[in-house]
């Protein structure tokens, strides 16, 4: 037989697979270049800092996305699991001084163990109760981060001495690479990691499972999956994926202070799943880029936008955070309005498009 | 006996506050099905309004209450006429963020105009004070009770014996069915958003004409009415009112027992206890104390 | 296949080895009172970093204070510059008081700058710390922690706020009416500010002698206080020192004057703001509020630095942070001149000049700051207190002009466990 036109499928495994077509194998291979290369054509701190705290926050949506964009369930608590993460690290990899992978895992099973604590909760409440459940998270966090004084170093916070390992100092060929440089292979590869592994729970039987309970849980029930414990694995796994941007970003930033974790970093995530495409891998990881790299360039490029305000005694009528915010605000508005779907839902557009093309009508 | 009724009185004044907030956020809800993120950002805009009408232009403290409510009521309807409209189907979810999206527009709003200052609105009750009983009563709080109280009865009264009324409580129930009665439901929903507009500024203003001020963060109550409207039910405006006093008595209890029974769980526990309360009573009656009881078929 | 993965990687790396980043340094080489080119330094201008949030709720903080540093800096160009040769630039960056912004605007203009003239706040600065210390660069911190004073990173100016809260107490055991058997409580913010404060009071109480009857602590934001008001209340407290910001502070005062509690109140420096001496408070804190906090009133010009500081501020009302980022500049500039005259502007240069610089005079406006090495820095032990009084600029009519005492003396500083 002749060989089959790219695009067509012939068996279920076929169909699952995550590089099938030429051109998803040709996006790998840049998306696998842009990685190893980047850093090193960008040197420029600034930029790369901004980069490695939108890669930090891509895992942190990665997570998200899993428990709101394809098990349905809303938390407005990340930002409590992305603490947890942190205090977890400053202790665990800066006192006890473990090593890189160490503290990792250390970071992901505290994160799978608060999700198991906090997961049975979805069993008895849906809906917008649950969001307001978990928004009580928040407070509560807040509450035991600044009173537990021995854990996370109470209201003045706490440094975070957590090794990178070799990413700190990364000496290759000859070369010495920046901090900087190093965090970013770090985090991109971590963010790839994540990002595999969530598209294999997704697009196996577990992620089927999820799926059927955030379309119509009763109804799953009923063909017999067992919604309340895909609901727990779901809260635990996102949870572990939070706990482990958590640990990544109070060891970048080597300091974290109980301010941080606050309602506005939980609606910042689901700003960018929502932007990035709710349910989907890609779509938060765009989304994470977007809502992470908009600030630096409004802040970059401030001068040149007429009417902000960008230093003291500057005219303009307004300021760059208020701009910031300002914006912020208008995108989701915009996006919910006009593309549900997201970044991911307009990329998935586009794709769709050239793969007919030319008969795209 | 006199510090416990002290507290008490703070938690009514407190909880009042809160019950007009959770009032509002019901009411959003029974007609829409919306929990409306916003709440907070109309209370500053109308607590920032009450301030300009009643400071800046001098209008007797009474007007200024009735303008700035009026303001934040066609406030209140016009975002819902412009952008909510367009989100009808959608799934709830999106038009929470789309209130949030309200929130962080409204923010940088309120203090591009009226900047980040502490500000104090020109109000009759100041910190006055009247001594009954060996106690003392604020007239700021006196107020906030009475008015709270005459706005929920006025409110009960509305829903049930004026004909819009009957329109709004028939459009909750079933929409499509009140549609085919003739009720406009672009009408029901933009009064709903108008009615709830209005109690978040009159709870914003009594708010601001206390001892503290206005300044941009007195939104942030609202986060705290949540827990209250949950409590007593989403979709019950008696259990958001029911869920406010509980709240705010619970809070200033907290907070005035704290040395004494509560500092082994650290300080300041008055600021979970909202949370706490809600998290049990929940664990209890998954649907709030008044709330109905979802039936959910296949 | 095999073939294109292997190309694609050949490639990557060829390009990674022109890639590295991590050996950049700048010299410093030149003599003295003629430094060479270093970062932020061309041989005419130099460049000083402010990280402050210009925008957002603190920045009413942070907008006086960048002014005030401007004024000062503005002053030193109409006169030449540094050492009369070379002129200042300040690189704004908006950190909207969040630690992750401060980090990444820290990064953004390092490169650019010398040193850092504002740092503001604790927490972005304790992020941007371990930078710092990599990159062995000079920061003024915008707070009066005692966290900053053994640090060879920081450039501290002013006494610090366990300072503040110690001389308050004194004032109060010798001229204010109290003695050893008074009820002094406290009521302080449930953060690192308030800790400080809290901390002097712990100090002052050690060396005086006495208890502290009762703390209350509160959180930021709170609407209702009565509870703790009633707390101090039923504890008898005849003295309360308070660390708060304005807002808090507002409406803690409020539920003290409403429910008639009436003790003698010291609060910390930040605590007031202009306002307060116009709303339906000020017959109440006329009669039980003092501040102690440093300087004199706004326009006293019986104090030589103030004459100029007034001149200089032209159109900025009176502001109390204003003199601060005023007095953060005179410090730098000092520093800076050091430098100038060692003949070195690089990095390492300006901390050495900070190892080697002697007293810091402020004209008054401060106390005057002993630097040199971090480890024996001993910054000012004076404060001045404040008495409520509408008819003054900024509300504020000194009762008590820059006094110490002998347990202020006797304060240790210690390097924060960073």
């Amino acid at each position: 037989m002749s060989k089959a036109h790219r695009n067509m499928v012939r068996s279920y495994a076929q169909d699952l697979r995550l590089f099938g077509s030429p051109a998803a194998k040709a996006g790998l291979a840049l998306m696998i270049v842009v990685f190893l290369v980047l850093p090193t054509v960008v040197q420029n701190d600034f930029w790369l800092s901004v980069l490695i705290y939108a890669g930090i926050t891509a895992v942190g949506a990665i997570g998200l996305n899993l428990l709101t964009g394809y098990c349905g369930q809303i938390s407005l608590g990340h930002a409590f699991f992305i603490g947890a993460g942190a205090y977890v690290t400053a202790r665990v990899g800066g006192e006890l001084n473990l090593p890189l992978p160490l503290w990792i895992l250390a970071a992901a099973l505290a994160g799978a163990v608060l999700g198991a604590l906090i997961g049975p909760f979805t069993l008895r409440l849906r809906g917008h109760y649950l969001a307001i459940v978990t928004l009580g998270l928040i407070f509560i966090g807040d509450h035991l981060w600044r009173n537990l004084k021995d854990f996370t170093g109470g209201n003045s916070g706490t440094s975070v001495n957590a090794s990178a390992w070799v990413f700190d100092n990364l000496q290759l060929a000859g070369q010495v690479y920046s901090r900087n440089q190093g965090w970013f292979w770090l985090v991109w590869g971590l963010v790839g990691l994540t990002a595999l592994l969530v598209k294999n729970i997704a697009r196996t039987r577990p992620g089927r499972a999820l799926q059927a309970i955030r379309d119509r849980d009763q109804a799953a029930e009923v063909i017999g999956v067992r919604a309340g414990r895909y609901k727990i694995a779901a809260f635990m796994v996102s949870s572990a994926i939070a706990c482990v941007a958590g640990a990544l970003f109070g060891s970048y930033q080597q300091f974290v202070s109980p301010d941080q974790w606050n309602l506005l970093l939980s609606i910042q995530y689901i700003a960018i799943i929502i932007v990035g495409g709710l349910g989907t891998v890609f779509g938060s990881v765009l989304g994470a880029l977007f809502v992470g790299a908009l600030p630096a360039l409004i802040d970059r490029y401030s001068a040149d936008i007429p009417g902000v305000q960008s230093s003291i005694g500057d005219s303009g009528f307004i300021s760059v955070f208020a701009l910031n915010q300002a914006v912020f605000g208008l995108l989701i508005v915009l996006f919910l309005v006009l593309e549900p779907r997201g970044l991911a839902g307009i990329w998935l557009r586009v794709k769709n498009y050239f793969k007919a093309w030319p008969f795209s009508y | 006996m006199t510090a416990f009724l002290q507290n008490c009185f703070a938690g009514l004044s407190l909880g009042s506050t809160y019950a007009l907030v959770a009032l509002g956020f019901v009411v959003i809800y029974k007609s829409t099905g919306v929990i409306n993120f916003a709440q907070g950002g109309l209370l500053a805009l109308g607590a920032y309004l009450g301030y300009t009408f009643s400071s800046n232009l001098p209008l007797a403290f009474g007007v200024a209450i009735l303008l700035a409510c009026a303001s934040a009521a066609i406030a209140g309807a016009g975002f819902e006429r412009i952008v909510l409209r367009r989100m009808v189907g959608q799934p709830p979810f999106a038009v929470i963020m789309i209130t949030i999206g309200l929130l962080f527009v409204l923010s940088p709003l309120i203090t591009g105009i009226w900047g980040f200052d502490n500000l104090q609105v020109t109000n009759p009750w100041n910190i006055r004070t009247i001594e009954a009983g060996g106690l003392v009563f604020g007239v700021r709080d006196l107020w906030t009770i009475g008015l709270t109280a005459a706005v929920v009865l006025a409110f009960f009264l509305f829903f049930r014996f004026t004909s819009l009324g009957l329109a709004m409580r028939a459009t909750a129930f079933d929409p499509e069915a009140a549609l085919a009665q003739g009720i406009s439901a672009r009408r029901v929903y933009a009064m709903s958003w108008a009615i709830s507009s209005a109690l978040a500024a009159l709870a914003g203003i009594t708010l601001a004409a206390g001892p503290g001020g206005l300044s941009p963060s007195i939104g942030d109550i609202a986060l705290a009415a949540f827990p209250a409207m949950i409590l007593g039910g989403l979709d019950s405006p008696a259990g958001a009112v029911l869920g406010g006093l509980v709240i705010g008595l619970a809070e200033a209890l907290t907070r005035g027992y704290q040395d004494q029974l509560f500092s082994w769980a650290g300080d300041n526990v008055s600021v979970i206890v909202p949370y706490l309360v809600m998290i049990l009573i929940l664990l209890i009656r998954p649907y709030g104390l008044l709330g109905t009881r979802e039936v959910r078929r296949i | 296949m095999r073939k294109k993965i292997m190309a694609v990687l050949a490639t990557g790396l060829l390009v990674a080895a022109c890639g590295g980043a991590g050996n950049q340094g700048g010299t410093g080489g030149g003599t003295a009172g003629q430094p060479g080119t270093a970062p932020g330094f061309d041989g005419t201008t130099i460049k000083l970093g402010v990280l402050s949030p210009l925008s957002g709720p603190v920045a009413v903080i942070g907008q006086p204070l960048t002014a005030g540093n401007k004024a000062w800096f503005d002053a030193i160009n109409a006169g030449g510059g540094i050492a009369g040769k070379y002129k200042i630039e300040l690189v704004q960056e908006d950190t909207q008081y969040k630690a992750d912004v401060a980090v990444q605007q820290y990064n953004k203009i390092k490169g650019d700058v010398a040193a850092f003239t504002q740092v503001l706040g604790t927490a972005p600065t304790l992020a941007v710390l371990p930078q710092l210390r990599n990159d062995k660069v000079l920061a003024a911190p915008a707070s009066l922690d005692a966290l900053w004073v053994r640090d060879d990173n920081l450039l501290p100016v002013g006494a610090p706020y366990q300072i503040q809260s110690i001389n308050a107490i004194d004032h109060y055991l010798t001229e204010g009416g109290g003695t050893r058997a008074s009820k002094i409580c406290t009521m302080v913010q449930d953060d690192v500010y308030g800790e400080a404060g809290q901390q002097g009071i712990d100090f002052a109480a050690g060396k005086y002698g006495f208890t502290v009857t009762n703390t209350q602590r509160f959180k930021t934001g709170t609407e209702n206080y009565t509870g703790q008001i009633g707390a101090l209340a039923a504890a008898g407290c005849e003295m309360v020192f308070l660390t708060a910001t304005p807002t808090d502070a507002a409406k803690i005062w409020g539920t003290a004057a409403q429910a008639r509690f009436a003790p003698k109140w010291y609060g910390q420096s930040p605590v007031w703001t202009g306002s307060f001496a116009k709303s339906a408070l000020t017959p109440y804190l006329q009669q039980y509020v003092s501040i102690i906090a440093e300087g004199t009133e706004w326009g006293d010009t019986s104090v030589p630095g103030m004459k100029d500081l007034v001149a200089r501020a032209g159109s900025q009302p009176p502001d109390y942070y204003f003199g601060f980022g005023y007095n953060q500049a005179r410090a730098m500039t000092a520093v800076l001149e050091k430098a100038v005259a060692l003949g070195d502007l690089s990095r390492q240069g300006i901390l050495n000049a900070t190892t080697q610089l002697g007293t810091v005079s402020f004209e008054g406006l401060t106390g005057d700051y002993q630097y040199g090495p971090a480890a024996t820095r001993n910054p000012p032990r004076s404060n001045t207190l404040f008495k409520v009084d509408p008819a003054k600029p900024f509300g504020l009519a000194k009762v008590k002009y820059n006094f110490t005492s002998q347990a202020a003396q006797e304060f240790q500083f210690v390097k924060a466990d960073i």
